[in-house]
């Protein structure tokens, strides 16, 4: 049996938890043999593959998923900032380049500071670090030089999830909720 | 009938401008003039003033109330520059207007050419009333949609997303779809036609009188049709989208902060769920090593080396407890610590001699002190210790 080019790079990645990009090579081959990948993923780990026209990944049936909500959190309260200093938040996370320092700043003064200082991934510089080269492992972020990083497209995934959510609310319809975790 | 000079009623606008702006701003706002509102403005510039504004027709009486009329309102409307945006609806009464008056020029092209001139004038101002009419339209929500942007109001997210909305589908979208020249429908294809049909009557109507008013109207029609394409594009290119990402971006926005109110509550976008690596997979090398790399910064440690001389010497309890133990019983305690100690090393220094001595707290020795108080003398190396002369058995266990 022949395998679509690149299908090792293809499988280590995704099963890895990464995004794949659509300006990286494997993702073009990826996308030529969709289906195959769908149902591959399927077959095999029982994981379903997400493409999307900029980006792609697996995702398991058990969702309680502790990165998940960081991220999360950390997107909805830097986007909250950037609306408050009246910059276009979505424009900043397609075209910006971000410091350390300026998302230090912008958690330091955030009104969101109780749940900043709550959760153990964002309360000080040095967690959210460790919370931004997780990101950068699962291609979310781009690190551009050692302290400055780019979002890369994946972004969309936890901006989709917020839209959702609105919608939800605003119809009244009840949220699905978890069992903290 | 009007009895004053035109003159004397700009020169009463001029003068009382306040109370005209003011009587157009509650108008605007409620629709009408109430009996107390139209009062109050007017008490004080005593009673010659309502008057006034009554003969000059500025308003008129609708049963105990008053309203501003039309006239005067267009003008404070046109003056001050705020427009209230027309629903699309009314302003596609002008498709209907046009179409009629259309059909009876092409029907009365042969009858009487002073109705055929009327008709085509009355298309014109028509047309001009229905330009005017998108032109302030399209100004006024271009403003409304940069306040909703500025949001200098404070309005909350979810009412932004409501007001975009609003606006895209009850104005822009069917004011889009008047101006959209491409749909057969609507009105601006409408004028195109009259324009066409213009274009070649001006050329070969017997009349040269009517020809000339075909002329008039071409020529007004060509420059509508531009300004009905400008702004057109002031919808497509910037309206929408400029709402859209208002309506999209405060969508965000609302969800982020429903999100963050309780953000252990909500279930969040699901990814892959990490698994366990065992100690025989192949990315296990990169994991340790990644692991280990987290305490390869470390702060140097300065280690100096003391040029002080000790003895390494430690006192090994055990030992001399055997030792003791097995000389028991032991008539002089002192005197076996430093011939113990003797055996190992030549010089004694006070330090170890004490150590040992240490043994003497043991609960398993009996003390016996000597009836004579004999004292015996120990020589250590910077030291002669006076020490009694002490008796060690056993203890009797009871």
């Amino acid at each position: 049996m022949v395998y679509p080019a690149h299908h090792r790079q293809i499988v280590e990645e995704l099963m890895s938890g990464k995004f794949l990009l659509n300006n990286e090579e494997h993702f073009n081959s990826l996308k030529e043999n969709e289906s195959f990948y769908t149902e591959f993923f399927k077959v095999s780990f029982d994981l379903e593959l997400i493409m999307k026209p900029e980006f792609c990944y697996l995702l398991s049936k058990d969702t309680q998923e502790n990165f998940s909500r960081d991220v999360s959190i950390f997107i909805a309260i830097l986007s909250y900032e950037l609306d408050r200093d009246g910059r276009n938040f979505i424009e900043s996370f397609d075209f910006n380049e971000f410091t350390f320092e300026e998302i230090d700043n912008y958690f330091l003064n955030s009104s969101f500071i109780d749940l900043i200082e709550s959760n153990k991934t964002l309360r000080d510089n040095e967690s959210r670090r460790t919370l931004l080269n997780g990101m950068a492992r699962r291609n979310i972020i781009y690190k551009t030089f050692e302290d400055r990083f780019t979002f890369t497209q994946a972004y969309k995934v936890f901006v989709e999830f917020a839209k959702e959510l609105a919608l939800k609310r605003i119809k009244g319809e009840p949220e699905t909720q978890n069992v903290e975790s | 009938m009007i009895k004053a000079e035109p003159r004397t009623i700009l020169n009463f606008l001029n003068t009382y401008f306040d109370v005209v702006r003011d009587l157009f701003e509650y108008q605007q706002q409620d629709g009408l003039i109430t009996k107390e509102v139209f009062d109050m403005i007017c008490h004080k510039h005593g009673a010659q003033m309502k008057s006034r504004l009554r003969e000059y027709r500025v308003v008129r009486s609708i049963g105990s109330d008053f309203e501003m009329r039309d006239v005067y309102f267009k003008l404070m409307e046109f003056l001050l520059f705020e427009f209230k945006p027309l629903l699309p609806e009314t302003i596609e009464k002008y498709k209907g207007a046009i179409s009629e008056l259309f059909m009876k020029i092409r029907k009365s092209e042969h009858s009487d050419r002073d109705i055929l001139q009327e008709r085509i004038k009355n298309l014109s101002g028509q047309v001009r009333e229905f330009v005017d009419l998108v032109e302030r339209n399209a100004f006024r929500l271009l403003a409304e949609t940069r306040d909703l942007k500025s949001n200098i109001d404070r309005v909350q997210y979810r009412e932004k997303v409501h007001k975009a909305s609003f606006w895209i589908e009850y104005y822009i979208l069917p004011l889009n779809r008047i101006l959209d020249v491409n749909h057969s429908e609507s009105v601006t294809s409408k004028l195109v036609e009259v324009c066409e049909y213009a274009n070649r009557k001006r050329l070969d109507y017997s009349d040269e009188t009517t020809r000339s008013e075909y002329e008039k109207l071409y020529t007004q029609l060509i420059q509508t049709n531009q300004d009905l394409l400008k702004q057109s594009k002031i919808l497509t290119n910037e309206l929408i989208p400029l709402l859209e990402r208002i309506r999209t971006e405060s969508l965000i926005l609302t969800g982020f902060i429903e999100f963050l109110r309780n953000p252990y509550k909500v279930e969040t976008p699901p990814l892959l769920k990490g698994t366990r690596t065992m100690v025989y997979a192949k990315d296990m090398y990169f994991k340790v090593r990644e692991f280990f790399e987290q305490f390869q910064i470390e702060a140097p440690v300065i280690v100096e080396n003391s040029e002080a001389d000790f003895d390494r010497w430690i006192f090994d309890r055990t030992l001399f407890k055997e030792k003791l133990a097995a000389s028991m019983p032991v008539n002089d305690f002192f005197g076996w610590c430093f011939k113990a100690l003797k055996k190992d090393f030549d010089q004694i220094e006070t330090d170890k001699f004490f150590a040992v001595t240490g043994l003497l707290f043991d609960e398993e020795l009996q003390i016996d002190y000597s009836k004579k108080s004999d004292r015996v003398s120990i020589e250590t190396t910077t030291s002669i210790l006076d020490v009694p002369k002490l008796k060690i058995e056993p203890a009797i266990k009871l």
